[in-house]
């Protein structure tokens, strides 16, 4: 069932996690590895704990058990949920927001900004830019760290489909020069069709393995198959152009 | 041609005027930029209780004003990234406790009325030599820190966890931005008054975000902003016989009033 990664180079291991936030339970006894090259959906039903996990491998939340071990020296991107990003209150440009993931290397910047293909708005202002141009930007900040592994959370969300389309070829460009991709989202479909690998949770974890035999797993759990196939309904009436919300 | 800068205590408020122009927008563009403006406003009630302790025991007001206000914003700083009390919450208990505890003290502080006032309001006529190179120093601590910790404070004001992710020290910026602002503050009581200080770190950055097209054009064009509000400003007060203060709010205000109406 699993995935052979005998020939990948293990990039991040979180072991046994816990995550709870007062009385309730998000995260129970999860473990996980990333592979050099990898490209991980991280799938699961509302309230499932996967920004959580996220957030716990990226260092950012402090797991109550367990332990998350990097590569020494690795490099982690990361491409939050839209809006997260105050570009409202003062202005900021593309280039100025490549130049922070590329320490002031402009020359890092601009390839970054050639590979998302978005070279020529380098002076336009991020505010200004559309939700898939603000991806697009996030994920040239990102690449110009020179990342082995970017984590990316529900990045397509309020995008149309014709621009999710645009920059899920430039995450598999990626893939493609090794960079392990790990991305949380709600949509089951495209994961299914574009990872390497999916991990479902649901508090802990379901399912880790090929994305062809996920729908077909003896051991995931009825309940959430059912979630799964509501989604999956919900998604075939949403195809049409009509952005997430 | 300006007469008015052949008097003394002119180049000094003139020369007070113009550092705060250059200091004050340079932090308040990253405060702005993290929707955490009030914080500005809130130091500003913590330093008059300072103030008011200081005239209270007979000490230099704007010395025991000092620590007072760098601890109000080490708490503030503390509370928000503790996550014990929302951001905007914590201002506004800020806010009012400083100001109650600075009229409270303004009671006992008989007779010390006239002096209170110089400390909402601003008095940038009787700016001493002292108080120039005082605000020349902090000036210069300010302008270096921004200029070494330019990038890190760009991120954060842009992208708190993207910034941890990416290996800065984001909570000891954080705390450092609110103490030296904690310290802008103080030194600009005199000047322009603690009930205004914050429209001199607002104003001129929102002004410049109008028609600016990156965050150092917004930062640059502040300060340019600011420091033309401080010359008007000073122009108007002397010849009206107004309050400086006021006057170099009222000024920057009508930059921002004609900056909305060409971006229109």
């Amino acid at each position: 069932m699993l995935p052979s990664h005998a020939d990948k180079q293990l990039l991040l291991d979180a072991d046994d996690l816990s995550v709870s936030f007062g009385a309730e339970q998000v995260l129970q006894h999860v473990s996980m590895c990333v592979h050099r090259g990898e490209f991980i959906g991280l799938i699961g039903p509302n309230g499932a704990g996967k920004t959580t996990l996220l957030k716990a491998l990226l260092g950012l939340l402090r797991p109550q058990h367990g332990t998350v071990k990097k590569q020494k020296g690795m490099v982690v991107g990361y491409i939050p949920q839209r809006g997260s990003q105050a570009v409202t209150a003062v202005p900021i440009n593309v280039m100025e927001v490549v130049l922070l993931g590329a320490h002031g290397n402009r020359t890092s910047a601009n390839d970054a900004l050639q590979a998302v293909r978005m070279a020529d708005m380098a002076r336009k202002r991020f505010a200004d830019l559309s939700g898939g141009q603000q991806q697009r930007v996030m994920i040239a900040q990102a690449l110009a760290s020179q990342p082995d592994i970017l984590f990316l959370d529900e990045p397509t969300t309020g995008i149309d489909e014709h621009s999710q389309a645009a920059f899920y070829t430039i995450l598999h460009e990626l893939q493609e020069r090794g960079i392990a991709i790990v991305m949380v989202s709600h949509d089951v479909d495209t994961v299914l069709t574009l990872v390497t690998r999916v991990i479902c949770l649901n508090g802990s974890i379901v399912y880790d393995g090929a994305p062809e035999h996920f729908e077909s797993d003896k051991h995931l759990p009825d309940m959430y198959k059912k979630q799964h196939m509501l989604l999956h309904h919900h998604h075939g009436h949403a195809a049409g152009g009509a952005p997430d919300a | 041609m300006l007469d008015i800068f052949q008097y003394g205590f002119m180049v000094r408020a003139l020369l007070a005027g113009l550092l705060l122009a250059v200091t004050v927008p340079v932090l308040g563009s990253f405060l702005v930029a993290r929707r955490y403006s009030l914080i500005s406003d809130s130091l500003a009630h913590v330093s008059l209780a300072g103030v008011g302790l200081g005239l209270v025991f007979g000490a230099t007001p704007v010395l025991v004003a000092a620590p007072v206000t760098i601890g109000g914003a080490i708490l503030l700083e503390w509370l928000r990234q503790n996550r014990q009390i929302s951001g905007e919450t914590s201002l506004a208990i800020l806010m009012s406790g400083g100001l109650a505890i600075a009229v409270v003290l303004a009671n006992l502080a008989h007779g010390m009325r006239t002096d209170f006032t110089t400390y909402l309001f601003g008095s940038i006529a009787t700016t001493a030599r002292a108080d120039v190179w005082v605000l020349a120093a902090a000036a210069v601590v300010v302008v270096s820190f921004v200029g070494l910790r330019y990038r890190a404070l760009l991120h954060i004001a842009f992208d708190e966890p993207g910034a941890r992710i990416a290996g800065h020290r984001v909570s000891l910026l954080n705390y450092v931005l609110a103490g030296l602002t904690a310290l802008v503050v103080v030194l600009s009581l005199r000047i322009v008054g603690g009930l205004l200080i914050s429209a001199l770190l607002v104003i001129p950055v929102v002004t410049a975000g109008q028609f600016a097209r990156s965050f150092r054009q917004t930062m640059m064009t502040a300060i340019g902003i600011a420091a033309l509000a401080v010359i008007a400003g000073l122009v108007l007060a002397f010849y009206a016989g107004i309050a400086a203060g006021g006057a170099i709010v009222l000024v920057c205000l009508a930059l921002l009033c004609i900056a909305m109406f060409f971006k229109k």
